[in-house]
């Protein structure tokens, strides 16, 4: 049987590659011709080559008070002197740069995944200048022009100290690190990076309060950014096979505003997480994500500021959380004064083990007053009894524990 | 108190009571061999030679110092070595002072299993803690924490994996192993003789796509391999490898005494020459090695022999060995069951275990004393490896062979000297198969565009190239070829099952506490996890409820019941197109390609201890269609002249019968990779005709190699029902006997007439 033959018998086995649609069987085997397609030029983009490569670059320019659901570019301005006024670290923090040296960067690429073999089309990246947003877009008009797609990218923006994504930390970078190594003898070498993942921090504040964080969602559901025909992210690479095929920019006119859109979002979503962080932006958090904002600056040791948050949540429905949560930082702090007064308003909400445990231990070890220690430990130990637990795996550890406690401060007190 | 005996003891026993030593066809005491070894060389680094020394080598067996000094002279080699004669050193010693040498360098040892992996990391540790270098060694596979990926990357100088972890998440992701790729000088490749089949032929595709990588990255590694003992470890290297490879076989090490036992169950019924089942002779033989405490491995033909005997030792020995346990073993259980297993036997805890050939391979079980063999492993080659797992470290040993009355197992236990002075089977493979091929090319293009003048390791895929870019999975571009699809292509390619698709086992036993507890390929899975069938995991009888064929999962509940289940498949064939074609005087023989169609159709039950059918039920499941080569044998119309339609049905479904089991002997397969179908009237000639297919799509070249060696086949065939005692026909050569047919005689005649050798005449 000849080969042409086996090939068509065994198709069906052969083509299954595992997702998405069968693609139509027209092929142009020609190779890219070079000329400038005015259906390029028609949405502000240009060929720019290198050697006997090339690649597409699209610039706009947007006013610096240019809108942003409910921000404008320029607002950014105010987040990162806010940022500037605290000593404290922070994971979000651009404290000692300008706003100039955010680079906020998204990507389109051929695939999930970070193998080899996936493909970064299109690269997005949105800076904002003395008077003005500029994006820049960088296309692989095919995929032998790599070289001249990392070449422009990298000469352009040589310092990726302080890039913005979402998700960029796990997919975005690593996905440039690998297209980079193909073309690292050709193409500047990747300078050192920087990075401002919005996903972690969205993740941080908001997991709990929504199902999917997804940029689309947190765009809809907290900045009320409404986009109107906009072509969704998972198009992308559909869209990409079918230009190669058909070299009609059109097609791909709804990737390039969508990329677009991404990364100013991500101007916006940086201005409001800084806003909620540090700034006025608080009051439209709920009590849900106040307490996690809370934790968070626990989290990265910012014991004030977390502090702080936990003080105004004293009066919230969180309010016997909040408390715990302040009790153990002044344990933490070794302020037993303050953590005694903490666990008894704790205690003033409702009966809980640890409280009772922590004001015994207080009582034994600071006030010496055994006694007070032995009847928080009983206390403490009658309500662990009574609390039904789920996890009943330390059950005996626990139960030993409270006895032994007990055991030794009734010794101390014979 | 009770007294044991000792192994020497029980041999004793054996050879005095009259209803073991009865049924001893043939005793054959291998006797020890002392070893021949050499200097180590001058330039080993000292403090390797040190680290030797301190383990107490102070010499190498000739053998290690060979793969020595050629693995110095990048030169690729197998070394055939047989169990426990330090087949490790043989990598190790040349890899570690490359290390020494030139800390840049990096090597790649490949095993078959995790398992294996994790040994030889711990093994390898040791040893290099005692060399005291910064050397660093790691396993690389699918439980390895992600945080520790990125150093194995970029600083593990030994980095040991699996061929599926090296094609699903190394390959693709080359990039990230650039450290390894610009610096790679040895491929290791541990239990080359596993490589064969459907498995073997992708491995040496994922072999090309590593080598495509070193050059993409400027290296240029050389082979390590090392086989157990087969007809053509280097031929099947070369083909594995695309490289030049040298043999190594002047095995140097000591080996300890060996008593090897043909053990033949005796008659039960001599009209019908039925002998007593082999699995109720094992269990005998076993517990009286493991009443003993002696520790005895058994080897089972199939999971549900494994089970049935598991079942029938624990019963036995409950009592009488204390906590010490007995365990099954085979593909199907978790991982984590399997490592307790392993190290329960390295330990002692274990006294006994019941194994596949899961085994057979060099998972580490430490010493074992005595190895039984329920039935004929299939292949000499495997018997050996089997054997091999008595007495590794060279003291005295016993390995009983049990036969069953299958037609293969009687002529080996007749015929010993077959047995001893034959070569071991030709381990096969096919990398060429379109499928895997194609397969494979999708994964290579993914990790590198083709260049137009491109070969695949001297395979030319320019027609597939076009043929894959006219579906929309690549894109041509200028000279070359790009991956252009959003699917990951490893992820759907697995290298192990012909049919790519596991049927995943739930237990719903406990209605709170559902658990996966095995999988299962979709084929096994027709005719073991149908509806009602009964199956047995760690000697435990389940029932199952549902088997979801679209979503791939069996539910099943635990039952206890005397009976387990045997099913059907009903198969037809339909000739494509024929290849090659020779004649002889009173048969044709003919290759090509084919298409099966098999059906599940009825399941029986089957009663333990008396093996009686107690009941059966039908099997409603899809068809399973299948292109693939098949070899098939017609004979002309006039030689079945004056027979009746049930006795020509009959004596083909005899021949069958007996070629099923002869034919993967001379191809060194397992029984179920090679069918054999007889038909009255084969659809495309009208003709009696008996096929052999490839049970792999496409096929790998098993019923080629029938094609090419079909007389020496038959004549083989022939022998086996010649030399069966029997009368007109038993199990153990053609089948039942059937009231007045002689189905052996008439099997005789179209095996003898058939190739013109008419010595036999046929009397009705």
């Amino acid at each position: 049987m000849s080969l042409q033959n086996k090939l068509n018998r065994f198709k069906k086995e052969l083509t299954h590659v595992g997702t998405e649609n069968q693609t139509e069987k027209k092929v142009s085997k020609t190779s890219p011709v070079r000329q400038t397609d005015p259906s390029w030029t028609s949405f502000d983009a240009v060929e720019v080559e290198f050697d006997d490569q090339y690649c597409i670059l699209r610039e706009k320019t947007y006013d610096r008070n240019h809108k942003i659901g409910p921000y404008r570019a320029e607002d950014l301005y105010d987040s990162v002197s806010m940022w500037n006024e605290r000593k404290q670290s922070h994971p979000l923090s651009s404290a000692g740069r300008r706003p100039e040296d955010l680079l906020f960067f998204d990507t389109e690429t051929t695939g999930l995944g970070t193998g080899a073999g996936n493909t970064i089309f299109l690269l997005g990246v949105a800076r904002i200048m003395e008077n003005a947003i500029q994006v820049r877009q960088y296309f692989l008009p095919g995929p032998g022009h790599e070289t001249a797609l990392y070449h422009h990218f990298l000469t352009d923006v040589q310092d990726m100290g302080n890039l913005v994504t979402y998700n960029g930390k796990a997919f975005d970078w690593p996905q440039v690190k690998t297209r980079h190594t193909f073309v690292r003898d050709m193409v500047p070498k990747l300078p050192s990076f920087g990075h401002f993942d919005l996903l972690h921090a969205s993740r941080r504040i908001w997991k709990k309060s929504y199902e999917s964080l997804r940029l689309a969602n947190v765009e809809q559901e907290i900045l009320n950014i409404e986009r109107k025909e906009d072509t969704p992210g998972y198009l992308a690479p559909m869209l990409y096979f079918e230009y190669l095929r058909e070299k009609d920019p059109a097609i791909l006119k709804g990737v390039f505003e969508h990329n677009e859109l991404d990364v100013l979002t991500l101007i916006a979503l940086y201005t409001h997480l800084s806003n909620v962080l540090i700034g006025q932006g608080q009051e439209t958090l709920s009590a849900v994500e106040q307490y996690e904002v809370a934790r968070w600056f626990e989290a990265v040791d910012d014991i004030e500021e977390a502090k702080q948050r936990y003080v105004q949540l004293k009066d919230s429905t969180l309010s016997f959380k909040a408390k715990k949560a302040l009790a153990r930082l002044y344990k933490k702090k070794k302020d037993l004064l303050q953590a005694e007064v903490m666990w008894k308003e704790v205690l003033g909400e409702r009966e809980d083990p640890e409280a009772f445990i922590e004001l015994s231990k207080i009582y034994e070890h600071a006030h010496k007053d055994f006694e007070q220690a032995l009847h928080f430990a009983q206390k403490g130990y009658d309500t662990w009894k009574n609390t039904s637990r789920i996890i009943r795996k330390n059950d005996d550890k626990d139960r030993f524990s409270y006895c032994k406690r007990i055991e030794r401060l009734e010794g101390k007190i014979s | 108190m009770r007294f044991r005996k000792d192994l020497n003891e029980i041999l004793k026993v054996m050879n005095q009571d009259d209803t073991i030593a009865a049924n001893i066809a043939h005793w054959k005491t291998l006797p020890e061999k002392a070893g021949k070894s050499v200097e180590i060389p001058e330039h080993v680094h000292p403090k390797i030679r040190h680290a030797l020394e301190k383990r107490g080598i102070n010499s190498l067996y000739t053998h290690q110092a060979t793969a020595y000094e050629m693995a110095r002279n990048k030169e690729s080699f197998v070394a055939v070595t047989p169990t426990a004669s330090g087949k490790t050193l043989c990598y190790n010693l040349p890899v570690l002072q490359e290390v020494a040498e030139n800390e840049n360098s990096r090597a790649l040892y490949l095993f078959p299993t995790k398992a294996l992996a994790q040994d030889q990391k711990s093994e390898m540790n040791e040893f290099i803690e005692e060399i005291g270098l910064d050397i660093k060694s790691y396993t690389y596979d699918g439980d390895t924490p992600s945080n520790i990926r990125q150093v194995i990357r970029k600083a593990g100088h030994v980095v040991m994996t699996n061929p599926d972890m090296l094609h699903s998440a190394i390959l693709p992701h080359h990039t990230k192993w650039v450290s390894l790729f610009e610096n790679l000088k040895y491929i290791v490749i541990d239990e080359l003789h596993t490589y064969r089949g459907v498995f073997g032929s992708h491995v040496a595709n994922v072999i090309r796509r590593l080598k495509r990588i070193c050059t993409y990255y400027g290296s240029h590694p050389t082979f390590i391999c090392t086989s157990a003992t087969i007809a053509n470890p280097k031929e099947l290297a070369e083909s594995l490898t695309g490289n030049q490879v040298r043999l190594i076989d002047n095995n140097g090490a000591p080996v300890g005494r060996k008593h090897f036992v043909f053990y033949n169950p005796p008659i039960v019924n001599k009209p019908l020459n039925i002998r007593r089942s082999a699995t109720l002779e094992s269990k005998k033989l076993a517990s009286l090695f493991l009443e003993n405490e002696v520790q005895t491995i058994v080897f089972a033909r199939s999971r549900v022999r494994v089970e049935i005997l598991l079942t029938y030792l624990q019963e036995l020995i409950k009592r009488k060995i204390g906590n010490k346990s007995i365990r099954g073993y085979r593909g199907g259980y978790l991982p984590k069951q399997r490592r307790d297993i392993e190290q329960g036997l390295r330990s002692g805890e274990v006294m006994g275990v019941v194994s596949t050939n899961a085994l057979e391979l060099g998972v580490d079980i430490g010493q074992l004393q005595v190895c039984i063999m329920n039935g004929y492993p299939g292949t000499i080659a495997s018997t050996w490896q089997q054997g091999g797992r008595a007495g590794r470290r060279q003291d005295e040993s016993v390995v009983v062979l049990v036969a069953s009355s299958s037609p293969l197992d009687q002529y080996i236990i007749q015929n010993p000297d077959y047995f001893f002075n034959r070569n071991p089977e030709t381990a096969r493979i096919n990398p060429d198969n379109l499928l895997i091929l194609v397969d494979h090319l999708k994964c290579a293009a993914y990790e590198l565009p083709f260049k137009s003048d491109e070969t695949f390791d001297g395979v030319e895929i320019d027609e597939i190239m076009y043929f894959l870019t006219e579906e929309g999975v690549l894109h041509q571009q200028g000279d070359r070829w790009y991956w252009m699809n959003d699917s990951f292509p490893a992820h759907n390619i697995s290298l192990r099952s012909a049919s790519q698709e596991n049927v995943v086992i739930i237990d719903q036993t406990d209605v709170a506490n559902v658990k996966v507890i095995g999988e299962m390929d979709r084929f096994s899975s027709m005719t073991l996890l149908h509806e009602e069938a009964i199956y047995l995991h760690q000697g435990i009888q389940y029932q199952v409820e549902k088997l979801d064929y679209e979503e791939k999962k069996a539910f099943i509940r635990e039952v206890d019941v005397d009976y387990y289940t045997d099913a059907n498949l009903a198969v037809s064939l339909k000739v494509l197109e024929e290849d090659k074609q020779k004649r002889y005087p009173r048969m044709d023989v003919a290759f090509g390609d084919v298409t099966v169609n098999a059906m599940a159709t009825i399941f029986k039950k089957i009663k333990f201890g008396t093996h009686e059918n107690i009941g059966s039920g039908p099997i409603s499941l899809p068809e399973e269609e299948l292109h693939t080569s098949a070899t098939w044998i017609s004979f002309p119309q006039d030689m079945v002249e004056g027979l009746s339609e049930q006795e020509l049905e009959e004596g083909l479904v005899g021949i069958s019968n007996v070629l099923r089991h002869v034919a993967p002997l001379f191809v060194m397969c397992d029984v179920s990779d090679l069918h054999v179908v007889p038909q009255v009237k084969a659809s495309h000639s009208q003709l009696p005709t008996i096929f052999f297919y490839d049970r792999y799509p496409g096929g790998i070249g098993l019923s080629e190699y029938v094609y090419d060696h079909v007389t020496e086949i038959l004549h083989e065939a022939e022998q086996v029902i010649k030399r069966c005692p029997c009368e007109k026909g038993c199990p153990s050569c053609v089948g039942n006997e059937m009231q007045d047919i002689d189905i052996k005689g008439l099997a005789l005649r179209f095996l003898s007439e058939g190739r013109n050798d008419s010595k036999h005449v046929f009397t009705k």
